[in-house]
Parts: structure tokens; C-alpha cells; sequence
């Protein structure tokens, strides 16, 4: 498999310049993406603050930006990032599509709105989790509840229901699946909370209790401690230090996911930091093999 | 070298010292991410603890016994009583720091 010198997440203006930056060091890049850049910068109406484009229009700075990283010879490969492993030397990026390999990796997501149900974060590993097909062997003879965010969520179901008992399954997507035999699908059901009680999770959904012996939530977006395992946050945002680099050696960050203000030209300041940073790791990495 | 190994061969082994268990499955993404990583950390830690691999759909009662109930799972024993656990994917240094604390 080829290992890129960078592997940058996100294609809004942080990601575009972390991937422009990499290109300008000479370095190998993927950019993993949306090819329309960010929505947030598309859609704005005009923006007044962002150096040598005065009073543009967010659409004409989405395209300005994606022609830009064209003309460096720069491609989006549009595909979904499941996770990304720190594997000590090397990161591995598990896509929808299939996987890739980074020295160095840059995360330039975005923000997400996503917020974890009270009880979530305290059970996770605990009887709540983000993966039904990884437990699958633990639920022989028990009970799962799933909370599914797309109709891509039905085959891990029924996975998980070849094992288990019965299977709970509470879609938060317009279902039109015909799951059944030991899978109860309950429909308009919005989940609430989670607890877990003498070894039995409860979730309270819609004043409606489902009890059993996992939860399993199949959400469609990824907080980035989830995304990237190990990963040290700072409530809703990756802690970054000036350099845009985590806790994790040869991971950075920019953009809106490292935190306020949330403005164009610091996520592109970011970016820029971020690759320049990402490319003196790599150097030290070369100088240590 | 972590060390794959049954339910009888866990049961029959000598458990003095520490020792770390990988509790497993082979569809299990993060697993599968989790199992080089942490046969890096067996040959560099080869004098502290042992390692083994324990793939829990083959052996299901000793995943129950060690209430297993998400994976990837390391687990920690010191003369054969758990001390610790471990769940999900961790980083090269987390999983070695992890191992350290409890020697």
C-alpha cells in the first residue's frame, strides 16, 4: 500500500491549505474529502475579513479556494473516514472505500454539531458502543438495542441478530427495511438517555423504556475521539498546542475542530501551521529510521 | 509475541506475573488495528509481562468471566487476579503506558 507523507481530512479552508503547504514542502498528499469544498464556505453570503478577497461571496471563495489547490496539482478523493489508527510509526485511515496509509496525518473536519446522549460517554466501553459487528460474539444469547442513523445500519443489525437474542432497533432515519424474525424495529422513537442498572442498559427514548444488555449507536458522524482513538480533547475540540499538534506524535489539527473563533482565514492559518509542522515531524521521522 | 490461545490452554497455563489479554474477533476493524500495535509492545516489554490473544468468538465463557462487553478488550492480570482494563483502540504509547502502570 502506498504511505503518503500526509494524509489531510477535510476540505474546507483549513484542509485545502494544510494540502496546498504539504504540496508546496514537496511532500506526498492525500486530501480526503467533500470535492465542493466546505458548506460553510459556500454558503455564506459574503465575507469582509478574509485578506485579498474583499466582500466576496462564499460560493466565489469555495471555488477561488478548490482552484487554487487544482492548479498545484492537488485531487479530493471523496470518501468517508470511519477512523484513523495511530499504529506507531504510520497512521492507517479506514475509509468507506477502503483503507489508506499516513506517516503524518491532519485533521481538518470541522466542527461537529453532534452531542452524545447523557449517559454515553460514561458507559462507553461499558455496554455502550459505536461498533455492532466488533461485539457480535459477545451478544450470544444476550440483548442489544441499536440506534441506527442510516439504512447502511441494517446489515450490521441483522449481524449482530444472528447472534444475539433480540435485537432492538430504533431508526432515526426514514426506514423503509424490511429487518424482522428476532429484530423489532420501533419506529419515531428519539433516544434521550442512557444508563446502565445491575448490568442492563436502559435507554429512555420518547417516554418509552428499552432495556437490554447493550446499546449499540450507529451515528453517521464521528466525534473525533471516537474518530481518531486516544485522541486528548478539550471538551468539544482536539487540543492543540501552537505547532497544531495533538497528543498524538505525527497527528495535528486545524480548523474549527481546534476551536474558537471560528473564521476562514485562522482555519487557513491553522492549516498552513499544521502542514509546516506535520513536515519538520516528518523530517525527524526520516532522520531516526 | 503475543500468544494465541483456548479457554483450556488459558485455564491450564501458568498465570504468575503479569500478564496481558487481547480479548478479540476477527470482523472486529479496531481489533484487527489494535493486534500489531500491540505485538510491537510484546517485544519490547517481553521482560515485563505475557502476552496473549484470546478470540472471543472461539471462547465465549472466558470473555463472560472477564465481563467482556465491547472489544477490542486488553486486560491485565497479576498472578492471575484482574487489575485493569483497557477498551477500544489506543495509540503505541497509550498502550505501553497502560501496561506500565500495572507492572
Amino acid at each position: 500500500m502506498e504511505r503518503f507523507d500526509v494524509v489531510v481530512i477535510g476540505t474546507g479552508p483549513a484542509g485545502l491549505e494544510a494540502a496546498i503547504t504539504a504540496k508546496v514542502r514537496n511532500k506526498t498528499v492525500l486530501l480526503l474529502g467533500g470535492k465542493g469544498s466546505s458548506d460553510k464556505v459556500s454558503k455564506a453570503h459574503t465575507i469582509q475579513n478574509y485578506l485579498g478577497l474583499p466582500d466576496v461571496a462564499g460560493d466565489d471563495m469555495a471555488k477561488a479556494f478548490l482552484d487554487h489547490a487544482t492548479k498545484m496539482g492537488i485531487e479530493i478523493t471523496e470518501d468517508k473516514v470511519n477512523a484513523v489508527y495511530s499504529m506507531g510509526q504510520y497512521f492507517a485511515i479506514q475509509c468507506h472505500n477502503g483503507d489508506y496509509e499516513g506517516s503524518s496525518v491532519i485533521i481538518a473536519a470541522g466542527m461537529t454539531a453532534m452531542k452524545p446522549f447523557p449517559g454515553e460517554m460514561e458507559n462507553l466501553g461499558r455496554g455502550v458502543s459505536y461498533c455492532a459487528t466488533c461485539d457480535a460474539a459477545l451478544y450470544k444469547g444476550k440483548t442489544a438495542i441499536i440506534v441506527a442513523y442510516s439504512k447502511e445500519d441494517e446489515p450490521e443489525a441483522e449481524f449482530l441478530a444472528e447472534r444475539a437474542e433480540k435485537v432492538y432497533y430504533l431508526p432515526q432515519y426514514d426506514y423503509s427495511g424490511s429487518l424482522g424474525g428476532n429484530i423489532e424495529v420501533t419506529l419515531d422513537v428519539k433516544p434521550e438517555s442512557i444508563e446502565m442498572k445491575d448490568g442492563q442498559a436502559i435507554l429512555n427514548a420518547s417516554g418509552k423504556t428499552f432495556t437490554a444488555n447493550g446499546i449499540f449507536i450507529l451515528r453517521e458522524q464521528i466525534v473525533p475521539s471516537q474518530l481518531v482513538p486516544g485522541l486528548e480533547m478539550d471538551g468539544n475540540h482536539i487540543k492543540v498546542d501552537r505547532s497544531m499538534a495533538t497528543n498524538i506524535k505525527g497527528l495535528f489539527a486545524a480548523g474549527d475542530i481546534t476551536g474558537a473563533p471560528y473564521q476562514y482565514i485562522k482555519a487557513a492559518g491553522e492549516g498552513n501551521v499544521a502542514a509546516l509542522s506535520a513536515v519538520s515531524y516528518l523530517n525527524e521521522l526520516k532522520k531516526n529510521q | 509475541m503475543v500468544k494465541k490461545i483456548t479457554t483450556d490452554e488459558f485455564n491450564a497455563m501458568d498465570k504468575s506475573g503479569i500478564s496481558v489479554l487481547d480479548f478479540n474477533a476477527v470482523w472486529c476493524g479496531p481489533c484487527k488495528m489494535l493486534g500489531p500495535v500491540l505485538e510491537e509492545v510484546s517485544e519490547e516489554m517481553a521482560d515485563d509481562a505475557k502476552f496473549y490473544s484470546i478470540d472471543t468468538d472461539d471462547n465465549p465463557d472466558l470473555a463472560r468471566e472477564y465481563g467482556i462487553m465491547n472489544i477490542p478488550a486488553i486486560v491485565v492480570l497479576k498472578d492471575g487476579e484482574k487489575v485493569d482494563m483497557n477498551v477500544g483502540f489506543v495509540p503505541k504509547d497509550t498502550l505501553k503506558d497502560f501496561i506500565s502502570k500495572n507492572l
